[in-house]
């Protein structure tokens, strides 16, 4: 059981969707995946994403002005 | 009187800044993920103005007045666009809104979208848009053509949307959809921080789609909202100093900046954002591409896809079906094809624990 980050600040809608499905892919169940991010949209879409695809939200927080970061965990 | 397409630009921009709203997202979530939650928002939005839209015609508030379809530039100036708002990472309506977000790709995708739409409408791509935009057939609506009554059309479509929302409604997610922690409460907290929604998003944005009908009428404007020819009119105004171009659409492309730059700045998700070299080109291109598209089309994804859809135009549906199309194409080329393979190499650094 291990934490990955995956850093998208700066990527626009959709990449940090995208690289996120990618990146969880590669992590065994069990393994947390950290995406920081800072773009808007995201803020809808990753939760949305994580909900749909049964994957549980560990964390959930705005860091800064414009910048989050969520932790899925692979169920 | 044009000081309220002002008040109604900050309402929609502060809307689309807060509920997310997204109609780009909406076109390239069919090519990615298949999902069609933001689609449907967009279309409630839709079906709800035609509702608006009609009644107002039937009271004779405002006169929907035929015009011959410019089919071929719509066509083409629908794929263009389409294509154009994955490079740009937004349509017209989303790039004034991340703009007021602080995003610098999105100034570079507004500012070549708005020149490119001049130079298309009354600078040096007018006469080859203008040539373009005469091929064209005599009709004008899905109604006038089907000989039918506009209203069932209103009804059919109400219904259909109707049982899409439903659908997404009853489908629920596997796990409850995780929210920000609060940090305020009361107004501020459902102003400035909760999540809006799609749909009661898209339901508010139907309101301010309706209301913009009769308060541009009032001011000589007679149509509803749309973005291309007030840019177009703005960097008119900004370079040749003509204020007779700066009409109600003008005030409300400025209020929608200004609206979305308000909820941002409240929601503590204002933040001057620089975007790396690739961003950067792709956001000039797309704003360039955007420009001649939308000027070609007749309208955006806002005066097209979503205004002269709600009136049952040939030009907003035709428009519709080309721009996802075009959408799909650029997603293709730029989201779903080798280039994200670089994107996957680089995933998910181990963070030592």
């Amino acid at each position: 059981m291990s934490q990955h980050v995956l850093e998208t600040d700066g990527q626009v809608c959709p990449f940090p969707l995208v690289e996120a499905g990618a990146a969880i892919a590669l992590l065994a169940p069990g393994d947390e995946l950290v995406i920081n991010f800072d773009c808007t949209q995201a803020t809808d879409a990753l939760p949305q994403w994580a909900a749909e695809h049964g994957y549980p939200v560990t964390n959930f927080e705005r860091v800064g002005n414009a910048q989050w970061t969520i932790t899925v965990l692979k169920a | 009187m044009l000081l309220t397409g002002l008040a109604l630009g900050i309402a929609l921009g502060f809307t689309m800044q807060r509920g997310r709203f997204c109609v780009t997202g909406a076109f390239r979530d069919l090519w990615i993920t298949g999902s069609t939650r933001w689609l449907t928002a967009f279309l409630i939005v839709v079906a709800v103005q035609s509702v608006g839209v009609f009644a107002m015609d039937t009271a004779g508030v405002i006169t929907l007045a035929p015009r011959d379809f410019a089919w071929l530039a719509t066509i083409i100036g629908a794929f263009v666009f389409g294509f154009a708002i994955v490079l740009a990472g937004g349509c017209a309506t989303g790039t004034y809104y991340r703009a007021g977000e602080g995003l610098v790709g999105s100034w570079f995708a507004l500012i070549f979208y708005a020149l490119f739409a001049a130079m298309s409408k009354t600078g040096v791509l007018a006469p080859a848009v203008d040539g373009l935009r005469a091929v064209t057939v005599h009709a004008s609506t899905i109604h006038g053509l089907l000989g039918l009554s506009p209203w069932i059309l209103v009804l059919v479509l109400v219904t259909g949307v109707g049982l899409l929302a439903r659908h997404h409604l009853s489908r629920r997610p596997e796990l409850p959809v995780a929210a920000l922690p609060p940090r305020k409460s009361g107004l501020a907290h459902l102003l400035f921080e909760k999540r809006w929604g799609a749909f009661s998003t898209a339901l508010v944005i139907a309101a301010l789609a309706i209301l913009a009908w009769p308060l541009s009428w009032a001011t000589g404007r007679e149509s509803g909202l749309g973005i291309t020819g007030p840019s177009s009119a703005l960097v008119n105004y900004l370079v040749g100093g003509d204020s007779q171009v700066v009409d109600w659409g003008v005030y409300l492309v400025i209020g929608i900046l200004t609206g979305s730059f308000i909820a941002a700045a409240g929601s503590g998700e204002f933040r001057v954002r620089l975007p790396d070299a690739v961003t950067t080109v792709r956001s000039i291109a797309g704003g360039a591409l955007m420009g001649i598209g939308a000027s070609l089309a007749g309208g955006c994804t806002i005066g097209n896809a979503m205004v002269d859809t709600a009136t049952f135009g040939l030009q907003g549906w035709v428009s519709l079906v080309f721009m996802i199309l075009g959408t799909g194409a650029a997603t293709r080329v730029f989201i779903t094809g080798p280039a994200t393979a670089t994107a996957a190499a680089r995933v998910a650094v181990p963070a030592g624990r």
